[in-house]
């Protein structure tokens, strides 16, 4: 009876675990559809106003560059490390490490490794 | 009779020539005349004879063209050799092999990258002499396989004296982690093998050379630092400004019994509970399958909110449970909340809160516990001017932490940091601690030269 529980427990916590997984999963699925910029040129409006388009304009105008993310996110763990310390392909390889070690969305981490490689004045 | 009729003409027409051209031969020539002659003849000689040196060098180059040509067209029939030998494998492999390759890019892209850190470290404790304490270097390899794959391990090789009262040193060369991370989408990445877990920020961001003080908060010793297992973790960015909400789920083996029981403690009077033991299969062979076959599932949800760069807020939330005895009955679970804040280049404070609940078969549900908060502020901030004031960073942290079984250490620690560079550092500091346990009753300082690369 005592094995039959710790059975129940078992599958309980496994059968948890891959629900929350597999709900993750779905989610970042849904997320990636919402940001496909293909998507949002398709579903947008071909006759957009004038104040649609500035405020798009806005909207990119006040995107962070690779420098800003770079000096907002690195610096919060480690001393500056300067783009010349690695060659490109290395900072592909560290900014990868980056990425999942401090949990860097996408899109920010593609824009600090564009930074750093391209200071960095190696291939 | 044709050819004689040939060789006739041609002797008559030497006559003719003879006969005419004979007057001329005999007519008078001046020595000038002569001169300009031998003088046009000589010039006409030396052309001659530098026309035959470029016409040599031609033949040369033109010998070496060839033979260029020549191993050219091998070259080509070697290349088309291979293209056709790989196209066969191929073509085999597709044959044989119906797993589809991943997707992606298939050109290679890999490299090997190493980073990580190195420390020494003197000291003295209360009641011992001084001395240098500890040599290690921890490097990180990292492979990366393709742009969405990423091998890392990071090892941990230290030199350290004995325990007092002992002889001579020890060589320890431990794996902090190894782990495969795959990228699945821009939200998700899997990560598999023996990870740092996401309990709180510390393990995963702060340990080795980026902690401004040597040694780590008592705390940390309540909670695993890695587990064997799989996780998903990712970002979502929140707008424009950099804002972030950060998730991680794992399911890892987690903590199990020294000796095998629910009991607090072993029949020696040290914990029961091993908090980085349970890994799978034991090393005697007799043992099939996990310690206690229940996995011990965690994550962390994390918000990070920047005003502007070097002026941000870090609040997370993470925890853990699994059981943790042979039998599977026993539940040890652990809540962490964690914090950093970032006032300016100069100002940083940064903490956590841990709770644990472990169950027990004889002392019911004991709590080890604790917290620490660090903070730091660089010297540059004064704007005093002065190079080796700008290089110091002052360091102040309070950590306590209580086993849950009866003893409980509280500490305070002050300390420096001098940068020589940003990644040449060398601390010190001196602790003052109080416990309830006479044996951990004691302050002690410590130096620190650490260089991360």
């Amino acid at each position: 009876m005592k094995r039959l529980s710790s059975l129940k427990r078992r599958l309980r916590a496994g059968v948890w675990l891959a629900m929350v997984a597999g709900a993750i999963y779905a989610g970042s699925l849904v997320l990636a559809a919402a940001a496909d910029p293909k998507a949002e040129k398709e579903t947008k409006p071909e006759g957009a106003t004038q104040g649609e388009k500035k405020t798009a304009k806005k909207a990119a105008k006040k995107k962070l560059t690779g420098a800003e993310l770079y000096a907002i996110n690195c610096a919060r763990c480690h001393p500056e490390r300067y783009a010349t310390e690695f060659t490109a392909a290395q900072w592909k390889t560290v900014m990868l490490e980056m990425r999942v070690r401090a949990n860097l969305p996408a899109d920010q981490s593609k824009a600090i490794l564009k930074y750093l490689q391209e200071d960095s004045g190696t291939p | 009779m044709k050819i004689l009729t040939q060789l006739c003409g041609i002797w008559a027409a030497g006559c003719v020539a003879g006969f005419a051209l004979t007057p001329r031969a005999g007519a008078a020539v001046t020595d000038e005349e002569f001169n300009a002659l031998k003088k046009a003849v000589q010039q006409l000689g030396e052309k001659v004879q530098k026309l035959e040196q470029v016409h040599d060098q031609d033949q040369q180059t033109h010998q070496q063209d060839q033979q260029e040509i020549q191993r050219l067209k091998e070259q080509l029939g070697e290349t088309q050799k291979t293209a056709t030998n790989a196209q066969q494998k191929a073509e085999a492999a597709a044959l044989v092999q119906p797993v589809r390759p991943m997707p992606g890019e298939g050109n290679a892209t890999h490299n090997f990258t190493m980073v990580g850190d190195a420390e020494i470290q003197f000291g003295k404790t209360d009641g011992q002499h001084s001395g240098f304490a500890l040599a290690d270097f921890a490097p990180i390899f990292l492979y990366r396989a393709r742009d969405d794959v990423l091998f890392e391990a990071g090892f941990d090789i230290k030199l350290q004296n004995n325990a007092p009262n002992s002889s001579g040193a020890t060589t320890t060369f431990d794996m902090s982690f190894a782990q495969l991370d795959y990228l699945l989408n821009n939200y998700v990445t899997f990560v598999g093998g023996d990870m740092l877990l996401p309990l709180g920020t510390y393990t995963e961001r702060s340990a080795g050379w980026l902690n401004k003080i040597p040694d780590d908060p008592l705390p940390r010793g309540v909670l695993p630092s890695s587990g064997v297992g799989a996780q998903l973790r990712g970002a979502v960015p929140v707008g424009e400004s950099g804002q972030t909400l950060t998730y991680s789920v794992f399911g890892v083996n987690g903590p199990s019994s020294v000796d095998g029981s629910g009991n607090a403690f072993t029949a020696d009077g040290s914990p029961n509970l091993d908090l980085g033991g349970n890994v799978g299969f034991d090393s005697n062979g007799n043992s099939i399958g996990n310690l206690h076959g229940s996995p011990s599932g965690g994550g962390r949800i994390g918000w990070f909110y920047p005003l502007k760069a070097h002026y941000d807020l870090e609040l997370g939330i993470s925890g853990q449970s699994g059981t943790w005895d042979n039998d599977g009955n026993e539940l040890w679970t652990a809540g962490v909340v964690d914090a950093a804040l970032h006032v300016s280049p100069y100002f940083e404070l940064k903490g956590e809160y841990i709770y644990t609940w472990q169950q027990t078969t004889d002392m019911g549900t004991v709590h080890p516990r604790g917290w620490w908060v660090q903070g730091g502020y660089k010297l540059a901030g004064l704007n005093a001017d002065l190079p080796l004031i700008n290089n110091l960073e002052v360091v102040l942290r309070y950590d306590t932490a209580h086993d849950g079984l009866g003893t409980k250490v509280d500490r305070w620690t002050v300390g420096y940091v001098y940068y020589f560079s940003n990644t040449l550092l060398f601390e010190g500091d001196y602790e003052f601690v109080n416990s309830n346990d006479p044996t951990q009753n004691n302050n002690r300082f410590v130096f620190q030269v650490g260089y991360g690369f």
